[in-house]
């Protein structure tokens, strides 16, 4: 299933790519080349082939880890993506463990004391958050409390391992922006979810059999609640790529989404492939893991 | 379709959904008759001044009155994501209803197909079609248009399943009516109404989307008023006047939340059991 | 029979409950007077609607809301229930008084063990620590009837049958020696013959422990052979109330009569008609079978299980021109799966023959076959489009089979609406505005739109109260005398097959095992299955002498 994922996304990430008016060849040898000289790279670089066989090509290359080279640094591209992707995933990792310790307990909160003001304020940070693109909180966060509190500092990446203090208080206004819009949906989805599992029969039953509150909540209602909530999180880590590309814009930090915006701005092919592939792939691979922890825990679990 | 509203306004989302989702609308149509300035006049010494009688909202970087680059841009931002968005959902509507009705293998490939497409994260997959196409806003509308498709086609997908299992189209081919018959008059109409929460609210997807895109410079270009173009403008000048920044951002809020809360309550009201 | 004080254990005094809704109040129930002895079992009898549920629930202090007690209270051994505080009324549930729900698959939580969910009553309320109650539990599920009762208790509620599960709810209720309990219809969601299986066991503990039990049922038949007394209960008020053989042989109260008349009894023959077996049958099917089900070819990856569903196996019977034909037989026997093979709705393998034309499939069944041939649908609520207003629901068969045009059209509605007994004026509304059997009504009438020679009612009763079914069964039989319709009648309900039905075909597990008049069913010569069938269900209090020996 993962393999046919990513076949399909290779296909449309070259079908993409490839059909761009841009032509390679002029780009990596400017605008005043020669005729020769640009027939000699294209044949070279394999342009004039026709498109199936660019794309086995291309294909093969990856398989061996050869991603092409970058036609803007003249440098292979994969190791540079894989070390910015590597970055990328500390700030996703950071996110989603600050959204799974923040989004459960309010999701749980709101739904206990359903239609109380509790649950109000939690849904309307849930609306909020959620009506709010990255790029407008993460300005604002960078407004705010770089500018105004001058709490952090507003841009910029030290990695942990020059120094861990400051690296990390450059990572905490960019990991609590792409969390927001994560604890908005999942806190939303746990509340739901909870609120649907405290109507079945089954706890009904249970609070009929005199079981203390917490054993009834805890026991029996939280754990087929956060079941679901597995899915709902691999769904979300697309929407988690998609605010970390935004988010290392905005804070200057050189994970893979900034390399993607420099590729694009600069049409340079192998890179956006590459960067693309490899979002898709991680995207992909969290999800079939997810689905296998889910078919895992459910094998024990079927609904009737 | 006044039983609707009247449904509507029952709840509390509805109700204020639809007002915020009006006002928006009034303000796409008649944005330039409100606009009290030019919302290209520059005035250098008008520059990042505060809210004030003569500049409602403030002045930005070029002395530019914010009010009225809002009330022009709400044009781009909301039509543009609108369209998208309906756009997508015909496409995506209409493959997910085929593949339903396929069933079997045809269905099972067509989405298996359809979850690898979405494989790509939604704002990644803009970037490479504004890419492909060129930076512009008619341009990133197509993005946003096939950015969504593949998600409403899952979920039309999946509403149209549930209506086929229901017993009353069951019926319907015991009769032996027509499959046109049966796609048309019996599962469409229950069909649609989930459809149209969802567009509801993925209309404020396409207007983050798009803003974000403008934001990124590859979607509107200067010196449109596209607000996510506004808030990536500011973000030089935020410190002079934070009113830059802040305007535009609330108002990309206001009409997100509003479609948000729309969708909710379109969704008790179209339900003809919980709406009456 | 009057109970003497210290032998009350439950007893409800003028107790009235209001629900707070947008339109007012609504009295849910007025007045209430019960009382269970020890050891005794009364039996609460009412249809949907009737406050029974609630009646439940206020005696287990779990109450919505919006519920407001009015008046009066409930007694546990004199000990005033409604004054109560909530820990206190927590201690109680279980302990004191417990309850058996309805639905094992949906009152157990599907991940957790049945052990756990047994134990976990044990532990709260007896005090026992993990490993003593684990082994008393294996002692109880001993008890209850399970056969290897450690393995039992492993499993998880998935993994055990209806049955099985409803055994587990028992022993659960009874684990920690309450003073009352609560049965909730525990046997409506099972099939015939383990209801049968699971009220012996309920009669048997009920003997052995002594406790008082509140049984409640809209099965008047079943409670006319389990109870000592009984209660009926209708829109919250109790209309008669005492023992059993006098309330089924004596009914006081106009309701009470109406209800009782209307539970089938297999004496009273309800069909006068006779088909005439000489002639060509209608329809028949010969060597039918109906397989379900492709493998997801994912299932394989996650190793998840896969169930086929029961087909038909060489199914082969037939049905004369105005007869009626009976299909019983429990879930997952088959019966609704060759309904719908015969309607196109499964693809089949065999042959069918209707009025001498051959049908092998679904190409065959051409408009003059559709015509002839309709079906009713057991769900009401799913068989109309919610959508449509009752006109466009019942003008369609009219159009599509060209029987109608334009002005026309309204007065063949209200006539379809007045045929089986609606006003008129339904034509505007929407389904969602009907009751159950005034949708069931409509479905009839739509079914009935073309004139057909053969109607296949699938389970079309089994979702509606005992006197709404008694009048959609006398429509039907009308609409049969009227137009000497053909019927095939698929239904678990063998008292009230036995009743209409010219001939009986019994199934199981998508095998027909036997077709056989009806006055034949219960020779002793029958099929095994048949016989046990025939045994595990409760015929009426009241009925003749000859009935009850069964």
């Amino acid at each position: 299933m993962i393999v046919y994922t990513l076949f399909i996304v290779s296909l449309v990430v070259f079908a993409i790519t490839q059909v761009l008016p841009a032509d390679a060849a002029v780009m990596m040898l400017g605008e005043n080349a020669t005729d020769q000289a640009l027939e000699a790279l294209r044949q070279q670089m394999g342009l004039n082939d026709p498109i199936w066989l660019q794309y086995l090509h291309w294909l093969g290359g990856i398989l061996h880890g050869d991603f092409g080279q970058s036609l803007r640094t003249g440098q292979p591209v994969g190791p540079a993506m894989l070390q910015a992707l590597g970055r990328s995933l500390l700030l996703a990792v950071l996110s989603i463990a600050l959204m799974l310790v923040l989004a459960i307990p309010l999701g749980v909160l709101a739904a206990i004391r359903r239609g109380k003001l509790a649950d109000m304020i939690v849904s309307l940070i849930s609306y909020a958050g959620v009506s709010l693109p990255e790029f407008v909180t993460a300005t604002l966060a960078v407004l705010f409390v770089a500018d105004w509190a001058k709490l952090l500092p507003p841009t910029g990446y030290v990695p942990l391992t020059e120094n861990f203090l400051d690296g990390l208080a450059h990572l905490i206004l960019p990991v609590c922006v792409v969390s927001i819009i994560l604890i908005a949906h999942v806190s939303r989805m746990v509340r739901s979810e909870l609120v649907d599992v405290l109507h079945t029969d089954y706890i009904r039953a249970a609070r009929l059999k005199g079981l203390s509150t917490s054993r009834v909540l805890f026991g029996h209602a939280l754990r087929n609640a956060l079941l679901p909530t597995i899915t709902v999180v691999a769904l979300d880590v697309g929407y988690l790529l998609g605010g970390i590309i935004v988010v290392e814009e905005i804070f200057a930090l050189p994970g893979i989404g900034r390399q993607l915006i420099v590729a694009i701005q600069t049409r340079d092919l192998p890179a956006i492939q590459a960067g693309v592939l490899l979002m898709a792939a991680t995207y992909s691979i969290v999800n079939f893991a997810a689905d296998i922890l889910y078919a895992w825990l459910d094998k024990r679990i079927q609904y009737d | 379709m006044i039983e609707l509203l009247k449904r509507l306004l029952r709840t509390p989302q509805g109700a204020v959904g639809l007002v915020l989702v009006v006002l928006v609308f009034i303000v796409v149509l008649f944005g330039p008759l409100l606009a009290p300035r030019d919302p290209e006049a520059m005035s250098i010494l008008a520059r990042y001044k505060g809210p004030s009688a003569s500049f409602l909202l403030g002045t930005d970087q070029y002395g530019r009155d914010i009010l009225s680059r809002l009330l022009i841009g709400a044009r781009s931002t909301v039509t543009m994501a609108v369209f998208a968005t309906l756009a997508g959902t015909f496409a995506g509507a209409f493959i997910g209803t085929v593949s339903a009705f396929l069933g079997g293998r045809a269905d099972e490939f067509i989405m298996r197909t359809i979850d690898a497409i979405m494989a790509i994260p939604n704002l990644l997959f803009a970037l490479l079609i504004v890419n492909l196409l060129g930076s512009s806003s008619i341009n990133a509308l197509v993005a946003v248009a096939v950015a969504f498709a593949p998600g409403m086609a899952r979920i039309t997908r999946s509403v149209a399943l549930a209506v086929r299992k229901q017993d009353y189209v069951s019926a319907a081919i015991a009769r032996g009516e027509s499959s046109r018959y049966i796609i048309l008059r019996e599962m469409l109409p229950n069909v649609v109404a989930p459809i149209v929460v969802e567009t509801t609210i993925r209309v404020s997807f396409a207007v983050m989307l798009f803003a974000t895109l403008s934001f990124l410079g590859l979607g509107a270009q200067p010196p449109a008023t596209e607000w996510g173009l506004m808030v990536s403008e500011a973000r030089q000048y935020m410190h002079l006047s934070a009113g830059i920044l802040i305007w535009p951002s609330l108002a990309i809020a206001i009409v997100a939340i509003g479609f948000n809360l729309l969708g909710d309550g379109l969704r008790d009201a179209l339900n003809p059991r919980t709406g009456g | 029979m009057t109970e003497t004080a210290n032998n009350t254990v439950l007893q409800v005094r003028n107790y009235s409950l209001d629900y707070l809704t947008a339109s007012g109040a609504f009295h849910a129930l007025k007045n209430i007077d019960l009382e269970v002895g020890a050891g005794e079992i009364l039996g609460l009898v009412g249809e949907s609607g009737s406050g029974k549920t609630s009646m439940a629930w206020s005696i287990m202090r779990y109450l919505p809301s919006n519920a407001r007690e009015v008046g009066g209270d409930i007694r546990l051994r004199g000990e005033d229930l409604t004054a109560k505080s909530p820990t206190e009324v927590n201690c109680m549930r279980g302990k004191r008084i417990s309850m058996v729900f309805q639905d094992p698959g949906t009152s157990l939580n599907p991940t957790l063990s049945l052990g756990t969910q047994l134990t976990e009553t044990l532990r709260r309320h007896r005090g026992l620590t993990g490993k003593q109650a684990w082994s008393e539990g294996e002692a109880m599920l001993d008890r209850v009837g399970l056969k290897s009762p450690a393995e039992m208790m492993k499993r998880m509620p998935h993994e055990a049958s209806g049955g099985e599960k409803q055994r587990v709810v028992i022993a659960t209720a009874f684990a920690c020696n309450p003073e009352c309990i609560i049965f909730d219809e525990p046997t409506t969601a099972l099939d015939v013959i383990t209801s049968r299986q699971i009220l012996d066991l309920f009669l048997d503990l009920q003997a052995e422990t002594g406790v008082a039990s509140l049984y409640i049922s809209h099965d008047l038949a079943l409670l006319s052979r389990t109870a000592k007394r009984v209660a009926v209960i209708r829109r919250g008020e109790i209309v008669e109330q005492g023992a059993v053989d006098a309330i089924f042989n004596a009914p006081q109260h106009d309701y009470t009569r109406q209800l009782i008349a209307a539970v089938p009894r297999p004496s009273d023959r309800l069909t006068q008609t006779r088909p005439s077996y000489q002639d060509q049958p209608l329809m028949k099917v010969e060597n039918v079978s109906v397989h379900y089900g492709r493998k997801p070819f994912l299932s394989a990856l996650t190793g998840r299980s896969f169930e086929h569903f029961a087909g038909n196996r060489a199914v082969s019977l037939s049905v004369q021109p105005g007869e009626i034909l009976g299909i019983v037989g429990e879930s997952g026997s088959g019966k609704s799966t060759l309904a719908k093979a015969m309607t196109g709705l499964n693809p089949f393998e065999g042959q069918m023959t209707f009025a001498g034309r051959t049908i092998a499939g679904l190409a065959d069944m051409d408009r003059a076959y559709r015509k002839n041939v309709q079906m009713i649908f057991q769900h009401p609520d799913a068989s109309l489009n919610p959508r449509q207003k009752i006109r466009e629901i019942l003008a369609r068969p009219l159009k599509l089979y060209g029987e109608g045009e334009g002005s026309a059209m309204a007065q063949r509605v209200g006539d379809m609406l007045e045929q089986v007994r609606l006003p008129r004026t339904h034509a505007d509304r929407y389904p969602h505005q009907l009751s159950g059997g005034e949708k069931q009504r409509v479905a009839i009438a739509r079914a009935f739109a073309s004139r057909p020679k053969l109607v296949i009612c699938d389970e079309i009763t089994s979702a509606l109260d005992v006197s709404v079914q008694a009048s959609i069964i006398e429509l039907l039989l009308e609409l049969h005398r009227e137009h000497s319709t053909a019927f095939l009648f698929i239904t678990h309900d063998l008292n009230l097959i036995r009743q209409i039905a010219h001939r009986i075909a019994v199934m199981y597990r998508g095998d027909l095992l036997e077709v056989v008049p009806a006055e034949d069913i219960i020779s002793p010569e029958r099929a095994d299955y048949t016989r046990r069938l025939l045994a595990a269900v409760p015929t009426p209090a009241g009925a003749s002498p000859a009935e009850a020996d069964l």
